[in-house]
């Protein structure tokens, strides 16, 4: 039986702290990720997602801790990781009174590529970033934030990363221009590893295979959203919309599952179907279970199931709430405690 | 990383060719210059000057640095800072030597250009007018030598306070009248410094002290009497040289400063 070796992980962290003057950024967060990863990096402003984003792009050191990005240890070769990743800051300032062709070309230069291959990568970039020829040749200054960002992009596309690092990518753009973005992450997924930080979570959960959560400089959370789900959120909510009244729908439910709590009952329609909402701690199972008893009554006529699963929003919430939370009374300790020592 | 100052110098250089206000100001510059030198060369023969008449070049170029220097570092990097596209080319290959190396590069050679365009009235001199041009002394290579070393050393520094000057704002025109403040006073304590250097090891006053710490600072401009006879005076170049290092340390401790 032959075993594999495992591939190294492209980003390996361990421990790292990065403080700005009196302010902790990050507190020793520790994770890994995997080649071919999209990682959704979530967090409430001020959490320390930017100041990760740049030190694993070895912009700005770390204080303490270890990381490693695409084998390279930042501690000891920290501009040698720029040869490995694109990085799309965030904001993405670009020098406007440049033609989009003629940045990239720039850049292409500044990353060590010359002649034919420079001219293949540029040609290539822009192909995945959907910018047509024809907006190649017009100035930064005049094209739309859209399509400032895909140059941004196509820029950090340009020598074959094995890891792109986006901070904020789709900020302040359209649906369509966002699906652009995610289009061109589908496009790459698997040959290059994404770490993608933003608000929009919509956008995070219909992408990333996985999830980071930070908050107040520590990992509040990490997993698929799966994973996430069930750490989480540990009443399952399923809707029934059925032909009958609330008082025999309930009895029959918790004959199942005594715990079961009903939510809502709201009508549906004339006919007098009407939508329940209960809630339940025993999990998806007794939640089935309870449809199979259900349809089984005579008496009972159920049009409709289905078990809502909570989306991220909810498990962001819930994740960082504990950490806001835990912050807060220390933040009043340490108050309590100066009121204190005013008083002395 | 040494690929990266190329390129910077190149778009740098690029970036100042297609700059409205640096042909605007290389032309007013020039063009006073042209006039300056045309009416001096026309009464040489009235005044008391000592020294060869190209040398006059060398000092009206000199003492138009401060206002001809600015127009070509005050953008190179305060101009990046406001946009914030200095964060965006940190995050390519390039470290801040190069950086700040590659734009101070650039500026300095396109001071140099000017340099060639101010001694041009010379050569044409020599070309349309050549008895006259030999009357003056022109047909000595070692005055043109001399006073092009003069000029590329003292502008080496000149450029180096430029460039730190646009490292520590954004705002453009305070980098402007930064640099032109700095490079005056720098013109100014070399003109104005007075007395002797210290020929020996041992001092006995305290002014003794300050003309040896001065070094060739001391009465820095009249070190040009060596460089308008073709003498090149190597504690002057030695000197610019450390002014240039000293500048362009500095801003390079700027640009990390930022990064961090």
């Amino acid at each position: 039986m032959s075993t594999e070796p495992k591939p190294l992980p492209i980003i390996e962290v361990l421990n790292l702290k990065k403080r700005y003057g009196l302010i902790q950024a990050l507190k020793g967060i520790s994770f890994s990720v995997g080649k071919g990863e999209i990682i959704g990096f979530l967090g409430p402003n001020g959490a320390g997602k930017s100041t990760t984003l740049k030190i694993l792009s070895g912009l700005i050191p770390a204080d303490s801790g270890e990381a490693k990005v695409c084998g390279v240890d930042l501690a000891e070769e920290e501009g040698e990781v720029r040869n490995h990743i694109g990085f799309l800051p965030e904001n993405n300032p670009l020098p406007e009174e440049l033609r989009v062709i003629e940045y990239l070309k720039f850049r292409a230069m500044l990353k060590g590529l010359r002649g034919s291959r420079k001219r293949d990568r540029i040609r290539i970039a822009l192909d995945i970033c959907d910018l047509e020829r024809k907006v190649s040749e017009r100035k930064i200054g005049n094209l739309s934030k859209g399509y400032k960002q895909r140059v941004g992009i196509a820029d950090a596309l340009l020598t074959e990363p094995r890891l792109v690092i986006l901070d904020e990518p789709t900020i302040g753009l359209d649906p369509r221009q966002s699906a652009v973005t995610r289009k061109m992450m589908e496009r790459l997924r698997g040959d290059v590893t994404f770490l993608l930080s933003s608000h929009i979570l919509s956008e995070v959960e219909a992408c990333c295979d996985r999830m980071i959560i930070l908050s107040h400089g520590q990992i509040v959370a990490e997993g698929t959203l799966n994973q996430l789900q069930k750490e989480f959120i540990n009443r399952t909510i399923f809707e029934v919309v059925a032909l009958t009244n609330r008082m025999s729908l309930q009895k029959s439910v918790r004959e199942i599952d005594e715990t079961c709590e009903l939510l809502q009952d709201e009508p549906v329609d004339v006919s007098g179907k009407k939508r329940f909402i209960f809630s339940t701690e025993k999990g998806e199972f007794v939640a089935e279970a309870i449809l199979r008893y259900l349809v089984k009554i005579p008496d009972l006529r159920v049009f409709e199931f289905q078990i809502e699963r909570p989306d991220l929003e909810t498990i962001f919430l819930r994740a960082t709430k504990k950490n806001w939370e835990e912050n807060d009374h220390l933040g009043k300790k340490r108050s309590g405690f100066k009121k204190i020592n005013q008083l002395i | 990383m040494t690929q990266g100052y190329w390129v910077i110098l190149r778009t740098e250089i690029f970036s100042l060719f297609i700059s409205p206000a640096t042909y605007v100001s290389t032309f007013y510059f020039l063009a006073l210059l042209g006039v300056g030198f045309r009416f001096f060369i026309e009464s040489f023969t009235g005044t008391n000057w000592i020294l060869p008449p190209l040398s006059s070049l060398s000092l009206g170029l000199l003492f138009g640095a401060p206002a001809l220097i600015p127009f070509l570092t005050m953008r190179t990097i305060a101009e990046e800072r406001r946009l914030g596209t200095l964060e965006t080319l940190m995050t390519a290959p390039v470290n801040a030597v190069s950086i700040i190396a590659g734009k101070w590069s650039a500026s300095y050679l396109f001071y140099l250009m000017i340099c060639c365009g101010a001694y041009a009235y010379p050569l044409l001199v020599c070309i349309i007018f050549p008895e006259q041009a030999k009357s003056l002394g022109f047909n000595q290579l070692e005055h043109w030598i001399g006073g092009f070393t003069f000029l590329m050393s003292f502008g080496a520094s000149f450029c180096a306070i430029g460039i730190f000057s646009s490292s520590i704002t954004r705002n453009q025109m305070v980098a402007g009248m930064l640099s032109f403040s700095l490079i005056t006073l720098y013109l100014a304590v070399m003109a104005f410094s007075y007395g002797e250097p210290s020929q020996t090891d041992q001092f006995t006053s305290y002014e003794d002290l300050f003309a040896m710490l001065g070094g060739s600072l001391y009465r820095g401009l009249d070190k040009i009497q060596f460089f308008a006879l073709g003498v090149l005076h190597i504690p002057t170049i030695l000197h610019q040289l450390i002014v240039v290092f000293f500048f362009l340390s500095l801003a390079t401790l700027q640009i990390e400063k930022i990064r961090h």
